[in-house]
C-alpha cells in the first residue's frame, strides 16, 4: 500500500525513493590532519566529542576497577582484602569518578558534541573555541582528581558530607574537590555551547517542532548544567575554606550548620542526576523509533517531559536529607514534591512503549540495549518512590536499598544508554560497523550481569544492611557474593564491546551513510562525516519532522533505504520491499512539524 | 579569511557588536561602584552599628552589586528578549533555592502535635 501525500510535509508527494549514497567525504574529519597536534588544537566539534570519549573511556576503566575492589572486599563479612580506611577510599574514588568524570560528561560531552550540530543542519557549535577550552578544562579537573587519589585518596564517599570532610578526614578532600569544581566549569562550558546552538543555528526548516528527541533533552540537560552547576561549585569552595582556614560555615563545632551543605549541594546534586539520565533518554527516543520502523508516539508530550524533569528536578532535594534533621513541615513538602518528578518520566516510558506497540521491530545492538534501559530505568524510578515517600525512607535511608536503586537509573539507565547511543551512532563516527552478533551478547551479558549485581541489593538494603560498611553479618554473604558475580559478569560484558568496537575500526565492514535507514539529518552525510558536516554547497533544509518512518523519508524528504532486518534486508526475516511500516499502522503515527 | 568554523546569524537576524561597546572609562567606573559597595559591605560587617540588621543591608548590597556586574560587565545591556528571559530564569532558580531551603530554616524548630 503506497502512502498517501501528505500536506504537512513540504514537496513530499508520496514514497519517495531514496537517494544515492552520497561520495565519501574528502577528506573527512578524521583524516583532517593526522598528526597529534591537530587532534589536540581541533576545533572541529567531532574530533572533540572523540577526544572526550577516549578520556571518559579511561576514567570508565579506573571506575570500574575502584568497583571491582570494593565488590571484592564485600565476598568476605569481615572486610577480607581492604583495610576500613582504603575500602572508605575506593568507594569514594569510585563514585567521584563515575559520577563528576564519567556519567556528566559522557553523553553530552561526547555524543552531543558530536551530533548536536549535525542533527540541526550546522557545520559546529556556536563557540568552536569554547568547545576544546572545555575539554582541557575537564583534563584539568582530572589532574586534579588524579593527585588526590594518588595522593592516597578521599575517604568521606563521594558526597563530601562536613564535618567529617572538613575536619576529621585526613586524606586528600582540597585536590579532589578543587578537581570537582574545576570539571563543573567544562559542564557549564559544554552546556551553553549546546544552548546556543540549538537557539542560534538550526537549519532553515528546522523548527523547534521538528527537532530531534536527542536535542530536546540535551536542551534540557544544559538548562540544568548551566543553573545547577554554579551552586556546588559555590559550595565546594564554602567546603575548602573551611578545612583550609577553619572557618566555621558547615561545622556546628565552630558555628557551622551541616545540614546547610547537604542542601546546597543536593540542589545541584540531584538535578544532577537529571543531567546524567536526561540525555539517555534522548537516545532511547532516537534508537526506539529506528528500531521499531515507527513515528516516535506522543512527540510533543516527549519533548517537554524533558523540559518538565528539567523544572521539576531542582524541587525536591530534600529528599536526600529527610533523617538529616530538616524539619518535618519541610519533609513532606520535599516527600510530596519528588512524586512529581514521577510524571514526566513516566510519561517517557509509557510513550517509548507506545511506540513499540505493533512496529516493526528487530533487536539489533542499539535496540537490546534501549529495552534494558527501558526495563531497568522502570525499576531504578519506581523504587525511587519507595525512597521519595517518607516513612519508608526512614527506614531505607543509607542501606543498600538506595545503592540498587541508583544503581539501576545510573547504570541500569544512563550506562546503557550510553552505549545504546555509543553503538547507534558508532557507524557515522567511525565509518565502520561492528560485528552484530557479539555486540548482541554483550548488551545481553551486561543486562544479565547487571540484574544479578544490583537485584541482591534491593533484598539485603530492606534488611538493614547499610552502604559505605565493609563489615556485615555473615548471614548476608551469599547476597554479596551473588552481587560480586554479577558484577564480574557486568565486567565481561563491558570489556566485549572493548575489543569489538577498536577492532572494527580496523576490520570491520564499511558503513554506509544511513545503515539504520534513520531519518535524521546526521545521516545525510557521509560516514565518517565531512569536516563541516554537510556539502558546503548545499547546506541541508529541513520539510519535515524527524521521524517520518510511516512515510519512509528522512527530515530532508528522501526516501530511506531498505531497513536491515536480521540476515540482511532480503533475508528470511528482512523487510525488502518495505521502507517504513505501511498501510494499518499508519494511524498510529503521527506527523510531526 | 572568515574562520570557517564561524556561522552567519540564523533566521535573518543580525548584530551590531560596535552598538552600545563599553568604554573603558564606563567599564572602570562601574568597578568603582562595586568596589565602593564592597567597602560598605565590609564596614557594615566590621563595625556592627546595624546590629541584627546587619544581614539584611548585607544581602541588599550583595544584590545590587550582582545586578551591577550583571547588568553591565555581563551585558544584559545590550542582550536581546531571549538573553533578558534566561537571566530573569536564573533569578526564579535563585528563589526557588531560596524559598525551599526557608521552608525548612523557618519551620525547623516548630513542634508536631497530634
Amino acid at each position: 500500500m503506497t502512502p498517501t501525500a501528505n500536506p504537512r510535509v513540504q514537496g513530499v508527494p508520496g514514497l519517495t525513493p531514496p537517494p544515492p549514497e552520497p561520495p565519501p567525504a574528502s577528506p573527512n574529519y578524521l583524516e583532517n590532519g593526522t598528526s597529534l597536534w591537530s587532534w589536540l588544537s581541533t576545533v572541529d566539534h567531532k574530533r572533540i566529542g572523540i577526544l572526550y570519549l577516549l578520556t571518559i573511556s579511561a576514567v570508565f576503566v579506573l571506575g570500574g576497577v575502584a568497583a571491582g575492589l570494593v565488590r571484592l572486599n564485600l565476598v568476605t563479612y569481615n572486610s577480607g582484602i581492604l583495610s576500613e580506611d582504603a575500602y572508605n577510599r575506593a568507594f569514594t574514588a569510585h563514585g567521584v569518578l563515575m559520577l563528576f568524570f564519567f556519567l556528566i560528561p559522557a553523553v553530552p560531552a561526547v555524543l552531543g558534541n558530536f551530533l548536536i550540530p549535525m542533527m540541526i543542519g550546522a557545520k559546529d557549535l556556536a563557540f568552536p573555541k569554547l568547545n576544546l577550552a572545555s575539554w582541557y578544562v575537564f583534563l584539568v579537573g582530572l589532574v586534579f582528581g588524579a593527585w588526590a587519589i594518588l595522593n592516597g585518596g578521599i575517604d568521606t564517599g563521594w558526597t563530601l558530607y562536613p564535618p567529617y570532610s572538613t575536619r576529621g578526614s585526613q586524606s586528600s578532600v582540597v585536590p579532589g574537590v578543587v578537581g570537582v569544581f574545576v570539571s563543573g566549569f567544562s559542564s557549564i562550558m559544554t552546556g551553553l555551547n549546546i544552548l546556543v546552538t540549538v537557539h542560534k543555528m538550526r537549519a532553515p526548516g528546522m523548527t523547534w517542532g521538528r527537532l530531534p528527541l536527542f536535542v530536546w533533552s540535551l536542551y534540557a540537560t544544559s538548562l540544568i548544567q548551566l543553573l545547577g552547576t554554579p551552586v556546588v561549585a559555590i559550595t565546594l569552595i564554602l567546603l575548602g575554606v573551611e578545612r583550609v582556614t577553619g572557618e566555621g560555615i558547615f561545622d556546628p563545632a565552630i558555628g557551622g550548620d551541616p545540614v546547610l551543605f547537604q542542601h546546597l549541594f543536593w540542589f545541584y546534586s540531584h538535578p544532577a542526576v537529571y543531567i546524567m539520565i536526561l540525555p539517555g533518554f534522548g537516545v532511547v527516543s532516537e534508537v526506539i523509533t529506528c528500531f521499531s520502523r515507527k513515528n516516535i508516539f506522543g512527540y510533543h508530550a516527549v519533548a517537554w517531559s524533558s523540559m518538565g524533569i528539567a523544572v521539576v528536578g531542582f524541587l525536591l532535594w530534600a529528599h536526600h536529607m529527610f533523617v538529616a534533621g530538616i524539619s518535618y513541615y519541610s519533609a513532606l513538602l520535599f516527600s510530596f514534591l519528588s512524586m512529581l518528578v514521577a510524571v514526566p518520566s513516566a510519561i517517557k516510558v509509557f510513550n517509548w512503549t507506545a511506540t513499540l506497540y505493533r512496529g516493526s521491530i528487530t533487536f539489533q545492538a542499539p535496540m537490546l540495549f534501549v529495552i534494558g534501559f527501558i526495563i531497568l530505568f522502570t525499576v531504578g524510578g519506581v523504587t525511587g518512590l519507595f525512597l521519595a515517600t517518607l516513612g519508608t525512607d526512614i527506614h531505607l535511608h543509607d542501606t543498600y536499598f538506595v545503592v540498587a536503586h541508583f544503581h539501576f537509573v545510573m547504570v541500569g539507565g544512563m550506562v546503557l544508554g550510553y552505549m545504546a547511543g555509543l553503538h547507534f551512532w558508532w557507524p557515522k563516527m567511525t565509518g565502520r560497523m561492528y560485528s552484530d552478533w557479539w555486540s548482541r551478547v554483550s548488551a545481553a551479558i551486561i543486562i544479565v550481569g547487571f540484574f544479578l549485581t544490583f537485584v541482591p541489593q534491593f533484598y539485603i538494603g530492606y534488611h538493614g544492611i547499610p552502604r559505605r560498611y565493609p563489615n556485615y553479618p555473615p548471614e548476608f554473604q551469599i547476597y554479596h557474593v551473588l552481587s560480586t558475580a554479577g558484577a564480574s559478569i557486568l565486567g565481561l560484558g563491558y570489556l566485549i564491546p572493548a575489543l569489538y568496537l577498536p577492532l572494527s575500526l580496523f576490520y570491520g565492514e564499511k558503513a554506509g551513510a544511513n545503515p539504520w535507514s534513520a531519518t535524521g539529518l546526521e545521516w545525510a552525510s557521509p560516514s565518517p562525516p565531512p569536516v563541516f558536516n554537510f556539502d558546503e554547497e548545499r547546506m541541508p533544509v529541513v520539510v519535515c519532522g524527524p521521524y517520518e518512518y510511516a512515510l519512509g523519508i528522512d527530515q530532508l524528504g528522501r526516501g530511506l533505504p531498505e531497513p536491515p532486518g536480521p540476515g540482511g534486508a532480503e533475508g528470511p526475516a528482512g523487510r525488502a520491499g518495505v521502507t517504513g511500516p505501511a498501510g494499518p499502522m499508519q494511524k498510529e503515527t503521527e506527523v510531526v512539524g | 579569511m572568515a574562520d570557517p568554523h564561524s556561522h552567519p546569524p540564523a533566521h535573518g537576524t543580525s548584530y551590531d557588536v560596535t552598538k552600545d561597546a563599553d568604554t573603558p572609562g564606563g567599564l572602570f567606573a562601574v568597578y568603582l561602584v562595586v568596589l565602593l559597595l564592597f567597602a560598605t559591605t565590609f564596614f557594615v560587617s566590621s563595625s556592627g552599628v546595624l546590629g541584627r540588621y546587619a544581614l539584611f543591608v548585607q544581602l541588599a548590597i550583595a544584590t545590587v552589586q550582582a545586578g551591577v556586574v550583571a547588568y553591565y560587565f555581563m551585558h544584559l545591556r545590550q542582550g536581546d528578549r531571549v538573553v533578558t528571559l534566561t537571566a530573569l530564569a536564573s533569578v526564579f532558580w535563585t528563589l526557588i533555592l531560596f524559598v525551599l531551603f526557608m521552608s525548612d530554616y523557618m519551620t525547623r524548630h516548630r513542634v508536631v502535635t497530634g
